[in-house]
């Protein structure tokens, strides 16, 4: 049932304060979780108890300072409190925020610094003037109710908000009615229940809200819970009082016309005034676009082309992948050589196929220009599996997974668990940008290498009388030294050695812009052309998919 | 405007834009041809569609930006109308107008760009935000199926009778009129209708982009399909047969005309082991975007192998078209269980044949109403 109330709306405005002081400073953060509890008291007066988790952004300024707005006039100071993570903290009148009435928290030491989270807790105990007739049934009253919300410039990213309604005392649970809630986007009806004082309770929980939207909830509930005098109604003579003030107001405005003087003088001020009152506050463009979050299952090539890995790491990895996969090995390092096993061991990928069909060509240009149009194949793949997903995301999520492999290795209690676990993540582990310093001080000691070693180190293989090919299934033994070990220093300097090798030996200078010149594009000339220039021709700095070069896109 | 209105206009506060809907193609000499649809919402929100099927949600400044760029209105003329509605100044104004042009342009023309990290765009989970219309809106023209037609493609529910020619006109009007920009038309095989290039020619003339699926048997006829593509049909989807080979004339003469094609399989028990070798003919072929369904959940894990595949392949995954098994599509089922919400009967809604009207293909057993029976606040009310 749709109920319309009278002229009434709740609205708590939330901005941070940006005081004189303080308006060169940068907030920008997110609130991944509020929870609003409104108290509908059965003694006409509403308490609010607000309670807010915010993540601040790295490169910002302390949340030092939280200015909450205040629906009327009518409340009781004294029953404000507020605390940051369970510990107490000042609240003022000194609110800086919009609208006319607030209060202002000072976090004072316990400032929210950049990067942490902390919860702010703020209680209003008591406001009055809050209640409305209904204007669909006189017998009921109604009251409306925004929680508070933030600039857009301030905050970002989704919040988990919870809207919880307790009623007042007494109404029983088939007569309330709620109201349908504005701008909200969860569940348009609320989940019923109690809370512990037997009060009935309306609440809307959505994840997908955020912190700079202003949601509207309501509800209804019979009069006779409350003192008649809690209601406030319009009455004829606040009407009429209302529309004198109003025409004053109107001849006041209108009585410069009437003045020789104020016309040249006043009337541009108050023009000026009228204007600015007039129009909307700006809000700078915000663009969301609809897609999910984190893209699951790339293997680590494919999140180290998404992470704009350099291309020489990349091949490596994949040398890794076939020779782990037992098909190929490796029979010169330098210039880099490989016999690929015939026929090819199941489970390959496509682009381990095709960079195994590139080394069977022993001209160096072919084996470049293949190469090449494997990595171009590569790129446009994990672009194609990356659209409708967030780059930004999945990016993080691979970087957490990357952080999590090393830990885990760095945690492993003796030599031999480090270098099985070292084996088995060794492709995560080069997802690190510092992947040979963090090598070099995670692994101290002797490292065994892993079974497959041999077929990728020809010294290696020679001196422990190494894995020869076989014949039988396609693809190498895998039989090679467990139990080998070498100076983890000269394992990781083989593989940092080994990519520098790539990059100078096998790739050439400029393989990456090869690739994306066909990858990335110069943009192609805007509707807007005319106003602006377009696009030159450039060559980009990484491979990586989703990307942009810094020249691309009209000259960003 | 005369003084009374002027002094009228001058003590009213500024009010959002009226909610409607605008409609941007590119002229057609466009290297890279775009169509754009912007909804304004009541409160001066908008969500602007690129090419039926980007999403973006924008806030009320953003929104009246938009108007001004599907206007092709210049910079300092956006900026000028900006601050007459809003407390900036015209140089900022005009500063922010082509900040969010070039951010556009760029999302339309380098589509590989990833929107969140380049453009500084927010993530929003898809079909989560309100919405006063469905987004698109799946018309199935008929449940007649040709002879020997694959019986996976059999619809679940008859119907006594198909709509006339005049009244699915009446309903893309209504669509258009509630704003929505994007008409399938579907079935049973849509092509059985012989008003089916008036119906296209109708969304067209309305501004609507509008796409059909089909099983492709009349596509091996270059002149009928020729005359689909000059009354507006914008993309098209072939959904293959589950069993026995593709009509290869038919992809053919699609894989050649000047439209956005893709092909559906549906993934069975009984053709899993073909699909991937099929998938590597019809790249080859030179097909550039496919749609994946399984009729059996217990294919989980081929169906991801298979989307693999075509990431591997370079094929766009098209997914959320009313499909045979729609709603088992990689995508979907990749993000199963992380609170994404359907897009049933919010961002679409299927027509059947006689007008009623379903959240999705498939989905029977709940009638939202009749469109040309019932007002439009009982159908739609997400």
């Amino acid at each position: 049932m749709k109920h319309r109330i009278l002229a009434f709306v709740l609205v708590c405005a939330l901005v941070f304060g940006l005081s004189t002081s303080a308006a060169a400073q940068t907030y920008r953060f997110q609130l991944p979780k509020e929870e609003v509890h409104v108290y509908w008291n059965s003694d006409g007066t509403v308490a609010v108890d607000y309670q807010f988790t915010f993540l601040n952004d790295v490169s910002a300024d302390p949340i030092d300072f939280v200015d909450v707005g205040l629906p009327n006039g009518s409340y009781d100071f004294g029953t404000i409190q507020a605390d940051v993570n369970g510990k107490p903290v000042r609240v003022t009148s000194d609110y800086q925020g919009d609208g006319p009435y607030g209060v202002a928290v000072e976090l004072g030491n316990q400032a929210i610094q950049p990067g942490k989270t902390g919860t702010v807790h703020v209680y209003i105990g008591k406001i009055e003037r809050m209640y409305y007739p209904d204007s669909k049934d006189e017998t009921y009253a109604s009251g409306e109710f925004s929680p508070t919300w933030f600039g857009a410039q301030y905050v970002s990213g989704n919040t988990d908000l919870s809207v919880i309604f307790h009623l007042p005392q007494g109404v029983q649970a088939e007569e309330p009615r709620y109201h349908l809630p504005t701008n909200w986007p969860g569940t348009q009806e609320p989940a019923f229940g109690f809370d512990a004082d037997g009060r009935v309770t309306y609440t809307w929980r959505s994840t997908q809200a955020n912190g700079y939207t202003q949601y509207t909830f309501g509800a209804s509930y019979p009069a006779k819970y409350l003192p008649e005098d809690a209601i406030v109604r319009t009455t004829f003579l606040d009407l009429l009082l209302g529309g004198l003030a109003a025409l004053f107001g109107l001849i006041a405005r209108l009585l410069p016309f009437c003045c020789f003087g104020v016309f040249f003088f006043g009337l541009p001020v108050l023009t000026a005034v009228q204007e600015h009152r007039r129009k909307k506050q700006y809000i700078p463009p915000k663009i969301s676009i609809e897609g999910h979050g984190i893209k699951r299952g790339l293997t680590a090539v494919e999140a180290a082309i998404l992470m704009g890995q350099p291309l020489e790491k990349v091949m490596q990895m994949i040398l890794f992948g076939v020779v782990k996969k037992g098909a190929a090995q490796v029979e010169k390092r330098d210039p880099l050589e490989l016999s690929v096993a015939d026929p090819l061991p199941e489970g390959l990928r496509e682009y381990e196929k095709d960079f195994l069909e590139a080394f069977r060509r022993p001209q160096l240009s072919v084996r470049r220009e293949l190469l090449r149009d494997m990595t171009v194949r590569l790129v446009k793949s994990v672009t194609e599996k990356m659209k409708g997903f967030s780059g930004k995301e999945t990016i993080e999520y691979y970087k957490s997974i990357n952080e999590k492999a090393w830990r885990q290795i760095e945690a492993a209690g003796t030599p031999e668990v480090k270098s099985q676990m070292f084996e088995e993540a060794l492709e995560w582990t080069m997802l690190d940008k510092d992947y040979d310093d963090r090598a070099r001080r995670v692994f101290t000691g002797p490292v065994y290498v892993p079974t497959w070693w041999g077929r990728y180190d020809p010294v290696f293989r020679s001196s422990t009388a190494a894995s020869a090919p076989s014949a039988a299934g396609g693809g190498f033994n895998l039989g090679s030294g467990r139990g080998s070990a070498l100076p983890g220093a000269e394992l990781a300097a083989s593989i940092v050695t080994s990519t520098q090798n790539f990059a100078q030996r096998v790739l050439g200078g400029n393989f990456t812009e090869s690739v994306t010149k066909v990858t990335n594009p110069p943009p192609p000339p805007s509707r807007s052309g005319s106003y602006r220039s377009g696009g030159g021709g450039c060559a980009c700095a990484c491979a990586c998919a989703g990307c942009a070069c810094a020249c691309a896109g009209g000259g960003r | 405007m005369n003084l009374f209105e002027r002094i009228k206009t001058f003590f009213t506060p500024v009010q959002p834009l009226p909610a409607a809907t605008y409609h941007y193609q590119s002229p057609p000499e466009d290297k890279q041809p775009y169509r754009l649809h912007l909804r304004l919402n009541q409160d001066g929100s908008g969500i602007l569609i690129v090419n039926a099927s980007t999403v973006l949600h924008l806030n009320p400044t953003a929104a009246e930006f938009a108007l001004h760029f599907i206007h092709g209105a210049a910079p300092a003329q956006a900026a000028q109308q900006i601050a007459r509605r809003y407390r900036i100044s015209k140089s900022q104004a005009e500063k922010d107008y082509l900040d969010f042009m070039e951010r556009i342009e760029t999302l339309i023309h380098k589509e590989d760009l990833d929107p969140i990290s380049y453009l500084d765009f927010e993530r929003v989970t898809p079909n989560s935000a309100q919405l006063t219309a469905p987004l698109r809106l799946d018309c199935a023209l008929t449940y007649r199926l040709p002879l020997n037609a694959d019986p996976l493609n059999a619809p679940t529910k008859r119907v006594e009778r198909e709509l006339n020619t005049q009244e699915w006109f009446s309903i893309l009007d209504k669509a258009w009129a509630y704003g929505v920009p994007h008409i399938v038309f579907t079935g049973g095989e849509p092509t059985l209708r012989e008003d089916l290039p008036e119906l296209i020619a109708r969304a067209e003339k309305n501004g609507q982009v509008c796409g059909l699926l089909t099983d492709g048997h009349r596509l091996a006829d270059k002149a009928y399909l020729d005359t689909l593509l000059e009354t507006g049909l914008d993309h098209l989807m072939l959904v293959l047969p589950s069993t026995g080979q593709p009509n290869w004339q038919a992809l053919q003469n699609a894989l050649v005309a000047d439209i956005f094609l893709a092909v559906h399989l549906t993934v069975t028990p009984q053709n899993v082991t073909t699909v991937s070798s099929l998938m590597k003919q019809l790249h080859q072929a030179g097909i550039e975007a496919m749609s994946l369904s399984i009729s059996d959940q217990t294919l989980h894990d081929e169906l991801s192998a298979l989307r693999d595949l075509a990431g591997e392949l370079g094929m766009r995954l098209v997914f959320d078209l009313p499909v045979p098994y729609s709603a088992a599509n990689p995508v979907a089922l990749e993000v199963l269980g992380q609170d994404v919400p359907s897009g049933a009967g919010k961002a679409w809604l299927y027509i059947e044949p006689d007008g009623d009207v379903l959240p999705a293909q498939g989905m029977a057993h709940v009638v939202l109403g009749n469109i040309l029976r019932d007002p439009w606040d009982k159908i739609y009310h997400p």
